[in-house]
């Protein structure tokens, strides 16, 4: 009986602090209509700061409280929204996710570079060392803070929502911007006020969490995870129903802490928040089809098959001359950026064409990696099938389980399933073998050897090549149509007989298995693989990369792949800064607030009339007037061979 | 047998009755209107036909099979097609992409032998969409943009087709053909819906005209016959300053405000 107690009374305590979390997240959702992924790297930096003062600095707690919760956290808030998520209104929801994606990888990065992950860090709980005995129950002051002040917190915003002049202007706006405004509630600075409480409630999170558990970077910031699950219960909605399910997920995690046999706990522990967030989000009821016309998209031209075939050969002609002149290091990174480009061209597939947001695609790339892996010894082909079929049948897997989602559900979705899949999956000593590493083989093709350094990384640009031809040829193809289609209008598609539940599966298996097919090719290059290559937070990074560049440029894809091997070798010139990778992905994804159209983009007017001078130059005459407004794009295979060269 | 049926047909959000137990039907070879004042319920009842909104209360017929469970898809399979008051066009597509995606989305489920392409090249010309046929649609008038939403109804080769509001956005020429084109689609068999602003367009092609008002059906009969009756007379003289009969058949041409605000 005492030992149920003592986990009942953990799982409370922990369930309060889910609870505060999560309810910040729903207060900024439904005043803002963004679903903010950097909610726990917010509460991170918090947590962070208040070490800084209290530890570092030797404040008096009170003063830093005071700073953290009432000028740290509502400034960092405002500034969120004024510099980021105000011109977002009404612009797709993949560039909203993308654009807090970058927030947290970017915060996360910065918190690395100045707060040394290697160093260890506690902050000493509130009244540590003072306790009660509850029915022969040690229950620590800290414990009781906790429970106290998220229920102050719960009880003040229930009277802040209901009572006060602000708060009903706050629900007011909810309901009906439109409306507020006209009765004289000034949506933007409601939407600046739900930002401010956000950040004060991962705030206030962050600090009572961090001394329970170990002050890491990390560990904070993917605690959010537990924040969404119960944010998730609530619908995204509902405050009460939010913060009972911070409570649910707390009792959850505790019983099943005490209750389940260590063996098994030990592999599940990790999960268990996924686990209870995935089955949230599979028991939401049925998105309805929503009609309302999202705003204009900027998509790139598809250029002609003679023009991909042509921009093709040229590139691999390109990739082969200059293979001659790398080093053995410089063909490794290099084959890196083409592999990385083929992961994302995958990804291209899904995210730019079908509108589907996945934050997991580096999962299918370890899948493929690891059916490589096994099954390809001696670089067999029929690893590099294996390779393929295995992450297909992954990504089919995850398509049939969320078909119900989209938009937002759907990354949270893939989110969660990246993460289950590190700890269950790729951190499972049986899966790539003791020591964590797998040997991977590269792929031999009859009577042709790819076994030097050099034969390899033209095999990755003639795989990149190939593939991108295929990603082009569907584009142009009637499943290309559908796709877009499917992404303009869900609910028109479905008004024409589409089944669009078949159509999301079919574009989710090729995906993966293209991701499969990269990551057959990534184990070949590397030599071995381990569970560090597939973490959930480099997925994100690759998205944040692609929405960087453009969601629908191949050329775009490329420069991508090839600026992302670039990262380790300018990372070893600074080594004082942590986590370039973050630091840079993140900072990208956050100037799509400003373009959110992406890099290429820009570059297109540039390429287009340095094709009309070309065209020019070698007609003696101008371009027919062809091109139509909107539409000013270049080839893309063009600039992609001008720009490997 | 009616090509659709609505019977008893309620829907309730929350507190607010946006439908109340409405029963209508939709004649093969024939356009029924529906007309009423803003917030009649129109479009609710629109999207409960079309599989978007299920209703509170009541059935679906589809060709005498009910059909209130089903999805928008599966519907569409059955033959039923429409259009969105607010435009739901696929956007980054041209136009011929989008009158050829629907007829390839129809290939896909009819499993025939019609060739999309060619399908997509005679109803540019039928609805008179030749001239922008390679322009992005979310680069054209929001007018033109119906007439493409009508086009990829057609695509799918519909024996119902659900109308939302087409006439909105086109000039009064514009209107006169499309007139003509949904008299031509009806005589050649094809059961229509026409939810419309434009009484005036409503009254020349309409066989029989629904009218609802705070979301019951009021009236019903052919043009002549609605616009005759106190009980829409009284709907439209309380949401406006005008009444039915000045914007009959003969009437002035519907375009201008005081005219949309009366019928709106």
């Amino acid at each position: 009986m005492t030992t149920f107690l003592s986990f009942t009374i953990v799982g409370i305590v922990v369930g309060c602090i889910y609870a505060l979390t999560s309810t910040g997240l729903v207060v900024t959702y439904i005043t803002s209509g963004i679903f903010n992924f950097a909610h726990g790297a917010i509460g991170m930096v918090a947590a962070f700061a208040y070490w800084e003062l209290t530890v570092k600095e030797h404040w008096p707690v009170p003063l830093a409280l005071l700073f953290v919760l009432f000028v740290l956290a509502p400034v960092m808030g405002f500034l969120i929204d004024r510099l980021l998520m105000r011109n977002l209104h009404g612009k797709p929801e993949v560039i909203t996710l993308v654009i807090t994606l970058g927030l947290m990888l970017f915060l996360l990065g910065l918190a690395e570079t100045r707060w040394d992950p290697g160093f260890p860090r506690t902050i000493p709980k509130f009244f540590a060392g003072h306790d009660v005995n509850l029915f022969g129950v040690v229950v620590s002051y800290h414990q009781i803070v906790v429970v106290v002040v998220a229920v102050a917190v719960a009880i003040g915003l229930r009277l802040f929502l209901f009572r006060t002049r602000s708060g009903i202007a706050l629900r007011a706006v909810v309901d009906d911007p439109g409306l507020a405004a006209l009765n004289g509630a000034p949506p933007a600075r409601v939407r600046s006020m739900g930002w401010a409480i956000g950040a004060m409630l991962a705030s206030l999170a962050g600090i009572l969490l961090a001394p329970l558990v170990t002050l890491d970077i990390l560990l904070l910031t993917l605690l959010v995870i537990n924040g969404y699950a119960a944010a998730i219960v609530g619908r995204l909605r509902s405050l009460p129903l939010t913060f009972g399910g911070g409570l649910l997920l707390g009792l959850f995690e505790s019983y099943a802490v005490g209750y389940v046999p260590g063996s098994l706990l030990s592999q599940l522990r990790p999960t268990l928040p996924v686990i209870f967030l995935f089955v949230a989000l599979l028991i939401l009821p049925q998105d309805r089809l929503r009609v309302g016309r999202a705003a204009g998209r900027h998509t790139t031209r598809v250029p002609a098959l003679r023009t991909t075939l042509m921009a093709a050969g040229g590139f691999v002609v390109v990739a082969w001359f200059v293979s001659g002149q790398l080093s053995v290091t410089n063909l490794i990174t290099g084959g890196e950026g083409l592999v990385v480009a083929l992961v994302l061209l995958s990804l291209l597939l899904l995210t730019g064409y079908g509108g589907q947001i996945s934050a997991a695609q580096l999962t299918f790339v370890g899948f493929g990696a690891f059916a490589m892996g096994r099954l390809g010894e001696g670089g067999s082909l029929l690893g590099v099938f294996a390779a393929v079929g295995l992450a297909a049948a992954g990504g089919a897997l995850v398509a049939l389980v969320t078909l119900r989602v989209r938009g937002l559900y759907l990354a949270l979705s893939t989110v969660a399933f990246a993460q289950a899949m590190v700890t269950v999956f790729f951190q499972n000593n049986n899966v790539f073998g003791q020591g964590g590493a797998l040997g991977v083989a590269r792929v031999h093709l009859p009577g042709i050897s790819l076994q030097s350094d050099r034969a390899f990384f033209v095999a990755c640009s003639v795989v990149f090549a190939a593939a991108a031809i295929g990603v082009l040829a569907l584009r142009r193809a009637s499943f290309g149509r559908r796709l877009a289609a499917m992404s303009d209008s869900t609910a028109a598609c479905a008004t024409l007989g589409m089944n669009i539940a078949w159509t999301k599966l079919a574009v989710f298996t090729v995906s993966a298995g293209l991701a499969g097919l990269a990551g057959a090719f990534y184990g070949g290059l590397r030599g071995s693989v381990g569970s560090n290559d597939f973490q959930m937070l480099n997925s994100l990074a690759l998205l944040l990369l692609l929405a960087i560049w453009g969601l629908d440029s191949v050329t775009g894809v490329l420069l991508a792949g090839l600026s992302y091997a670039l990262f380790p070798v300018i990372q070893s010139h600074v080594p004082s800064i942590h986590s370039l990778v973050f630091l840079a992905t993140g900072l990208g994804a956050l100037g799509l607030a400003r373009n959110p159209d992406g890099v290429m983009s820009k570059l297109a007017p540039a390429g287009d009339s340095l094709r009309g001078w070309w065209a020019k130059r070698s007609r003696g005459a101008p371009l027919p007037g062809e091109r139509l407004q909107g539409e000013i794009v270049p080839d893309e295979e063009e600039a992609l061979a001008g720009v490997a060269g | 047998m009616p090509a659709l049926q609505a019977e008893r047909v309620s829907v309730r959000f929350g507190g607010v009755v946006a439908v109340d137990s409405v029963d209508l039907s939709i004649e093969p070879a024939a356009i029924t209107g529906l007309i009423g004042p803003n917030g009649a319920g129109k479009t609710t009842i629109f999207n409960v036909f079309g599989g978007l909104q299920q209703p509170t209360e009541g059935k679906v017929l589809l060709e005498g099979r009910d059909i209130t469970r089903l999805k928008a898809h599966a519907r569409a399979r059955r033959g039923m097609a429409r259009t969105f008051q607010r435009l739901e066009v696929f956007g980054t597509l041209s136009v011929r992409d989008n009158i050829q995606v629907a007829a390839e989305i129809r290939k896909a489920w009819a499993r025939d032998r019609s060739r999309p392409a060619a399908v997509a090249d005679e109803l540019l010309d039928r609805i008179g969409l030749r001239d922008v046929a390679e322009s992005r649609v979310d680069a054209i008038p929001t007018g033109t943009a119906r007439l493409v939403e009508l086009a990829r109804a057609l695509a799918t080769r519909p024996s119902l087709l659900l109308l939302d509001e087409p006439g909105s956005g086109l000039d009064h020429q514009e209107t006169a053909a499309l007139g003509d084109l949904l008299l031509d689609l009806a005589s050649e068999g094809m059961a229509v819906l026409l939810v419309e602003h434009d009484v005036e367009m409503v009254m020349r092609v309409c066989d029989r005209v629904n009218v609802l008002d705070f979301g019951r059906l009021i009236a019903e009969g052919t043009p002549a016959e609605v616009q005759r009756d106190p009980a829409v007379q009284a709907a439209y003289l309380g949401a406006g300053d005008e009444t039915l009969e000045e914007a009959g058949p003969e009437g002035r041409p519907s375009d201008t405000p005081s005219d949309r605000a009366a019928v709106g």
